[in-house]
This record gives structure tokens, sequence and C-alpha cells, in this order.
């Protein structure tokens, strides 16, 4: 009984690479491209059910961005100058609320 | 290599049928690739994958790197798929038998270059390969074929798996010392029943 050694471990080894290199390049049957093209097809069908024509997702993305930054600077305006009318924005509202009080009543 | 890109534009601009031309230019490519990773009986349906996968992610080639260089990370990736979904089926893996020892010995008596080329074109050699990848991981199968028995780099390896050079350097060390120990086990198996 003789266990490997690191010499009869890269023999082998040789041998299977060697092995594996040599292996025949396949050949495709003729009808297998014509396969795929019916599967890339259908796949095109597919995508084309959920997804937007060319260009369009690239204006929507590009309105999208435009619009959170319009989004960011109303609210940004909106803060600075609404804290100085902090105080008659509150009277307003409790003002609107007596009023709907009384109504009720 | 500009014509290629023409015709992948226009493919991405709904021309579905120029994707043939791509199919034609590397579908020898693609098989060879997948033909080292998968057994024989399965290139067909695997290179079949790689290419509907091409489409599928075709947007999302780059063009700063040859469109080959991208197909054959794709044909690689789609291998190791087939390898983990292999594997949760558990198909049962051959069998080695007597000749394969005594294979095995012809390969470590030989000393000759002659020697050592016969000795791999034997069928026993391919078996034996099989035999011993398909007792791996998925990706200690795809890292030893790429970096042991294809040749390719550890930078090349990383490209091409879209891994880190650090990973497939770990995994390349751990799945040669798994073949060895795969090797060592059926030798003194082997030894033990003569």
């Amino acid at each position: 009984m003789t266990p490997f050694n690191d010499e009869d471990f890269k023999k082998v080894e040789r041998v299977l690479s060697d092995a594996h290199r040599s292996r025949r390049d396949p050949s495709l049957n003729p009808d297998w491209a014509l396969n795929v093209m019916r599967d890339v097809r259908r796949e095109a069908l597919r995508q084309g059910r959920s997804t937007m024509p060319l260009g369009l997702d690239r204006l929507v993305w590009r309105t999208a961005a435009m619009a959170a930054v319009l989004a960011v600077v109303f609210t940004g305006s909106v803060l600075i100058y609404s804290s100085g009318d902090a105080v008659e924005l509150s009277t307003l509202f409790s003002s609107e609320f007596d009023a709907t009080v009384a109504l009720l009543e | 290599m500009s014509d290629e890109r023409d015709v992948i534009e226009e493919v991405l601009r709904g021309q579905i049928d120029r994707f043939a031309e791509l199919i034609a230019r590397h579908q020898q490519h693609v098989a060879r690739i997948v033909s080292r990773h998968v057994p024989s009986d399965c290139v067909a349906e695997v290179a079949h994958d790689v290419f509907v996968r091409a489409y599928t992610g075709l947007s999302n080639f780059s063009r700063q790197t040859p469109f080959e260089h991208w197909l054959s990370g794709i044909a690689v990736r789609t291998c190791y798929d087939f390898w983990r979904a292999k594997r949760r089926e558990e198909l049962p893996v051959s069998a080695l038998t007597a000749e394969h020892q005594v294979w095995m010995d012809h390969v470590l008596a030989a000393e000759s270059e002659d020697q050592f080329r016969e000795q791999a074109g034997r069928r026993e050699a391919t078996e034996l390969l099989e035999w011993a990848l398909g007792r791996l991981s998925a990706e200690n199968r795809l890292v030893l074929t790429l970096v042991y028995l294809d040749g390719y780099s550890v930078r090349e390896a990383a490209r091409v798996l879209g891994w880190s050079v650090v990973n497939v350097k770990v995994r390349a060390h751990r799945a040669r010392h798994s073949l060895r120990t795969l090797l060592r086990e059926r030798k003194l198996q082997d030894d033990t029943l003569q």
C-alpha cells in the first residue's frame, strides 16, 4: 500500500489536465441556433409586455429626478418663508377650529 | 469589432433577428467553454441558456470590454448554475472500476512525455476526472476547472466569475486540496481491495 506523495499528485494532475484540454470541440446541431432564436423571440415578447419603448424609460427617470429636486426646493422654501408666519398660521388654524366647533354646536 | 457593436445596437433597438448573427459568430466559442464544464450531452442545452441569458442582459453590456469576454463570463456562470441545480437534484455519479486503478498505476509509473500523452488520451483519464469533479462543490469544481485545468490566471478567473481575486485564490487552493484528498482516498481504497 503506497500513499500518494506530492510527485504522484503532480503526475496525475498533469495527465488529468492534458485529458481535459484534449477534449474534442463539440459540434452543435444545425437546428440548435433556430431553437435559440425561437426562445430569444419569446423572451423579447415577454420583455416587450413589461418594458417601455426604447428611450421612454430614460425620460421617466429624468423626470422623476427633476420632480425630486423640485420637491426638495419647494419644501425648503416653505420652511424658510413660513417660519416667520408660524404665529399667524396657528392663529388662522385655531380660528378655523373655533368656527368649526361653533358650527357643530 | 465596431460592426459587432452595430449589430448589438440594432438588437437593442428591436431588430431581434440580428441576434442570430451574434449566435453564429460566437456559438463555437461558447460551446467550447461549456463543453469543458458540463457533460457532453448537456452542452447544447447549456449553450442555449447562455445565449438566451445574453439576450436578456444585452442592455447591461458595457461595450468597454469585447463582447466575447462578456459572453465568456455568462457562459461560465451558466455552467456554475447548471452544477448548483444538479447538486440539488443529487444525481448519482458514475462509479470507478478496476480499469481506472490500473490506469492510475500506469500514470504513476510513467516517465516519458509519450507515456504521459498516451495515458491522457485514454478514456479512463476523462472518466476519473469526471468522477473527481462530480464530488466537488459547484464552486470548487468551477475554480479547479478554470485555474488548474484550463490554465486561466487567478485574475482572469476572477473576472470571468465576477468574484474577487482573493476569493478565487482561496477557492482554488481548497479545490485542489479536495481533489488530492479524493485521489488519495481512491488510491487507498483500491490498494485495500487488491
